[in-house]
């Protein structure tokens, strides 16, 4: 024992050996130290990259599912079945005096019984109010009452009415900002936050920079919380929307969900006051006219003059312009004033612009344009294989024919060229309208990329990825020095970009998994040097390693994997044309890749993915790999055709959001002909046969008590859709997992 | 150690006779598609270029399977310059070389050099070394490792007395 002690002027046989044997040791452990390391990093990497793109690629089946909707909406003739299914969500908003506002949403009548035993509100709020309302949220875990929830809304709508699109603020004296980014319904990093930092207070302003709700479990207490302090110190805490402050990405990622089922009896008028209310957030906040902090981002086009004046109420959702009266052509639309031929490439474009940013710019052109291709193949083929569609649209063709041939005639300017239609007042109001729109999907959706140059944002499905020119040139336009905006999940929880005039800040730890990232806030004061602060929130009670993070990506993708088996099925049979059932690794990445789109680095993952032996010579036999990823299905749903019921899984986000569509009064049950007339939808949007009778069988199935209608969580259930081993996959909105399963969980050794 | 290579494609059900398959991937080195998979995950240039710096070179190759010392690889990147270290790139072509030669390179350690290395510090020969001997050995000598990192191996390996059954340690190393 004793600590080594070297003399090299007594030169000592034995203690040289030593010496040098002590080297050698010590090396060796530091090359293995220094490899684990590396291979920890590594994993760590593309454990992140599964969860992100499959969260992504989740937002843009959303988008997708939306556009292809709206496609319909246009198209179908107002008395279809169809049309009526889905007519509710694009419906503007009636617009109503405020008097039958408040009697809609009347609190008055709700009693609270006796045995309520958490916070009662009186208004005006006060502070000890408030910060009861966080004590009540963090300690016991109640719920407030709907009575006090329908005042609290109220008031904060009545608030958010007044204030300007762009808020501006100064940290005037010595006071310093906080800014927090994404919370996205996680009660616990919202409560570190004040713990760290303070309540909101005249002393102690705030901006909240968007997606407060929706993939966590508390937003409503968060919406709650918020809009207390909102209301406490209106000019000291300040809220912008953010891309999921949206009914319809709500109906997919949770929040809805959450709402409906912690609020039984007024959940619904909740979430319709709460669609006001988003649509009244601001959109933008800015910091001593030096410092702009908004959600998403922006892109080459964003001019914050147009942001300033518009009526930022009427985009009640993001994904969808809002509509104006049209005239007697009634299913004439905003985005339908260009061409009178339905099935040419710029009516697609028109749909599919209206969603993404319209103009390919420069080289990027291919770009865009081989996702206009996909987008208007894939309807044609779609439409085409349906009778009805087909007559419809005819019927459409020549009443727009008819509508074009007046305006036309009516118009000074005689020209073919359709362009001129768009001289007529309505249609330049209309182009005002769709460039305003885009304003604000833009500043709602977009993410920053490193190249220059402004890109629709596909792997989103909305916005644009703009680069470090854009922001240079936006900043020198309006005079500005930074952006903050939020958005994206970023392992410390914030991340500088473009020459440190991006910041990007996150302030939902844990955000993919347990330990997968930090959360961040920012503190700035009159130098507007922005001073970041991280936390992680550690409400799990043991943390994970990399390993056992990996192992829950893993697991999340081998479903993904799996629900796609007949187009891998497909794509291996291509490389595989003798039909040995083997294809060699680089063939299988290609195919899955091609599958997948999920721009995963596949061949390292490969010895995850596939655990059952390669060949000696590297090849993999692909139908044994598939028995060893197949998901058993429910005892009773044997009988359901296999294909079917891959087709349901691999969809089911999709699958459940349009049922929460449907469910017109958000009851959580839908009738037995919704049913039918949602899958017909589905089918038609997967370009697959699904017969009647198997939906029938279906239907059957489910509506186990006869009664005509359907639940919608136990048909989710039933086949498997809600995967209940997977409460660490992030997304519980993918699966959908309600609050009760979680408990189960915590025994459960697979994980 | 020579790679398995099969001529005959594998038997099937169909009767027609099989054209001979491609060279399929050997199996003791992965194919180089499987690098750039791993290369393009290091990669951090603005425009995806395909290229790493030279201090990234280490950590790839270590991510890779490989456990070179840091000197072996400043020697195959060629003794570069402190400086040159975050500026200098390496695109894949230029990477592979580099790769292999650290893979030829001799046995890397197996679980008995490791005890073997160990047992210098076991001074009362019982199977255990003193943490602190070890902390302070593998932050002086040879490759010194930084406090921090020093933490990170150690942690959690220590029995109450401050000792490390270094047969257990080597396991957990070689594990990781």
């Amino acid at each position: 024992m004793g600590l080594l002690v070297v003399s090299i002027s007594e030169y000592n046989c034995s203690n040289w050996i030593f010496f040098v044997s002590a080297i050698k040791a010590a090396v060796l452990i530091q090359r293995w130290y220094r490899q684990y390391v590396a291979r920890t990093e590594m994993r760590r990497r593309y454990t992140w990259h599964i969860f992100q793109s499959i969260e992504y690629s989740g937002e843009q089946a959303q988008i997708k599912l939306y556009n292809f909707l709206g496609y319909l909406m246009d198209n179908f003739t107002p008395s279809s079945n169809e049309r009526n299914l889905i007519s509710h969500i694009f419906r503007e908003n009636e617009v109503c005096r405020d008097a039958e506002w408040e009697r809609y949403f009347s609190y008055e009548n709700i009693e609270v019984p006796d045995i309520y035993s958490g916070p009662h509100l009186t208004f005006p709020l006060t502070v000890e109010q408030a910060f009861g309302l966080v004590e009540a949220f963090r300690n016991k875990k109640q719920q407030l009452h709907s009575r006090y929830v329908l005042q609290l809304l109220l008031e904060t709508w009545k608030l958010l009415r007044m204030l300007p699109n762009i808020s501006r603020i100064s940290t005037c004296h010595s006071k310093e900002i906080t800014i927090c980014g994404d919370l996205h319904g996680q009660l616990e990093d919202l409560l570190l936050i004040f713990y760290k930092n303070g309540m909101p207070s005249l002393e102690n302003p705030y901006v909240f920079n968007g997606d407060f709700v929706d993939r966590g479990r508390d937003s409503i207490e968060i919406l709650l919380i918020l809009f207390s302090f909102l209301i406490l110190y209106p000019g000291d805490v300040h809220l912008n929307r953010g891309n999921h402050e949206d009914h319809i990405v709500n109906l997919r990622y949770g929040f809805t969900k959450e709402v409906l089922t912690k609020y039984k009896l007024h959940g619904k008028r909740i979430l319709k006051l709460l669609q006001k209310i988003f649509s009244w957030l601001p959109l933008a906040t800015v910091i001593d006219q030096k410092v702009l902090v908004l959600h998403g981002g922006i892109s080459d086009t964003t001019d914050l003059s147009i942001l300033t004046r518009l009526d930022r109420h009427t985009y009640i959702s993001a994904l969808r312009p809002p509509k104006k009266r049209h005239m007697s052509s009634a299913t004439a639309s905003i985005d339908s004033d260009m061409d009178d031929d339905i099935w040419s490439a710029n009516r697609m474009s028109q749909r599919r612009a209206s969603l993404t940013y319209p103009k390919p710019i420069g080289t990027k052109e291919c770009f865009h344009n081989r996702s206009l291709q996909d987008f208007s193949e894939r309807i044609r083929a779609n439409i085409e294989a349906l009778e009805m569609c087909k007559r419809q649209v005819h019927a459409h063709a020549q009443a727009q024919d008819q509508a074009q041939a007046q305006a036309q005639t009516n118009s000074p300017i005689s020209s073919s060229d359709v362009d001129s239609v768009s001289l007529s007042c309505e249609s330049i109001r209309s182009y005002t309208a769709k460039d305003e729109w885009r304003q604000i999907l833009d500043l709602l959706w977009s993410d920053p990329m490193t190249q220059d140059g402004c890109i629709p944002n596909e792997v989103r499905g909305g916005g644009c990825y703009w680069g470090p020119d854009i922001t240079e040139d936006f900043l020198l336009r309006h005079n500005l020095q930074l952006i903050i905006r939020s958005h994206e999940c970023k392992q410390d929880g914030y991340e500088f970009c473009h020459n440190r005039k991006v910041l990007t800040l996150f302030s939902a730890s844990n955000y993919y998994d347990v330990g997968s990232n930090r959360g961040a806030y920012v503190k700035m004061g009159p130098d507007l040097v922005p001073l970041v602060f991280q936390y992680q929130a550690s409400n799990m009670t043991r943390e994970l390693t990399v390993r056992q993070r990996l192992r829950s990506a893993l697991k999340v993708l081998r479903e993904q994997l799996f629900a796609h088996k007949s187009d891998l099925m497909s794509a291996f049979k291509k490389f595989d044309s003798d039909n040995t059932g083997f294809v060699p690794l680089n063939d299988w990445a290609s195919a899955v890749e091609s599958v997948m789109h999920l721009d995963l680095p596949w061949r390292m993952l490969r010895c995850q993915l596939v655990t059952c032996k390669t060949t000696s010579d590297g090849m993999i036999d692909y139908y044994e790999w598939f028995s060893e990823l197949a998901i058993k299905g429910h005892k009773d749903t044997d009988h359901i055709d296999q294909s079917l019921l891959e087709t349901l899984y691999r969809h089911r986000s999709t699958l459940e959001t349009i049922f929460r569509m449907v469910d017109t009064d958000n009851s959580g049950f839908i009738t037995i002909e919704d049913f039918r007339q949602t899958w017909k939808l589905l089918s038609v949007y997967l370009k697959m046969e699904i017969t009647d009778e198997a939906i029938s069988d279906i239907a059957v199935t489910i509506d186990s008590n006869q009664d005509g209608s359907i639940d919608i969580d136990e048909f989710m259930e039933a086949f498997r859709l809600t995967d209940k081993k997977s409460r660490l996959e992030r997304g519980r909105s993918m699966f959908m997992v309600t609050a009760t399963d979680l408990t189960k969980l915590e025994g459960d050794p697979n994980i | 150690m020579a790679p398995k290579k099969k001529e005959e494609p594998k038997p099937a059900a169909p009767a027609a006779p099989k054209p001979p398959e491609p060279e399929p991937p050997k199996v003791r080195f992965p194919s180089v598609s499987d690098f750039k998979d791993a290369f393009q995950l290091f990669d951090r240039t603005p425009t995806s270029e395909m290229k790493i710096t030279y201090a990234q070179c280490g950590d790839l190759i270590r991510a890779l399977g490989q456990n070179p010392t840091n000197a072996e690889i400043m020697h195959v990147l060629g003794k570069p310059k402190p400086e040159d270290m975050q500026t200098k790139m390496l695109d894949f072509d230029q990477f592979l070389p580099i790769h292999q030669h650290i893979c030829r390179a001799k046995d890397r350690g197996t679980f008995e050099d490791f005890v073997e290395g160990l047992r210098v510090f076991d001074k009362e020969g019982n199977g255990t070394v003193m943490g602190a001997e070890l902390r302070h050995v593998l932050a002086t000598l040879g490759e010194k490792m930084r406090e921090d990192e020093v933490e990170q191996l150690m942690q959690n390996q220590e029995d109450a007395n401050g000792c490390i059954n270094y047969e257990a340690f080597v396991k957990y190393l070689l594990s990781s």
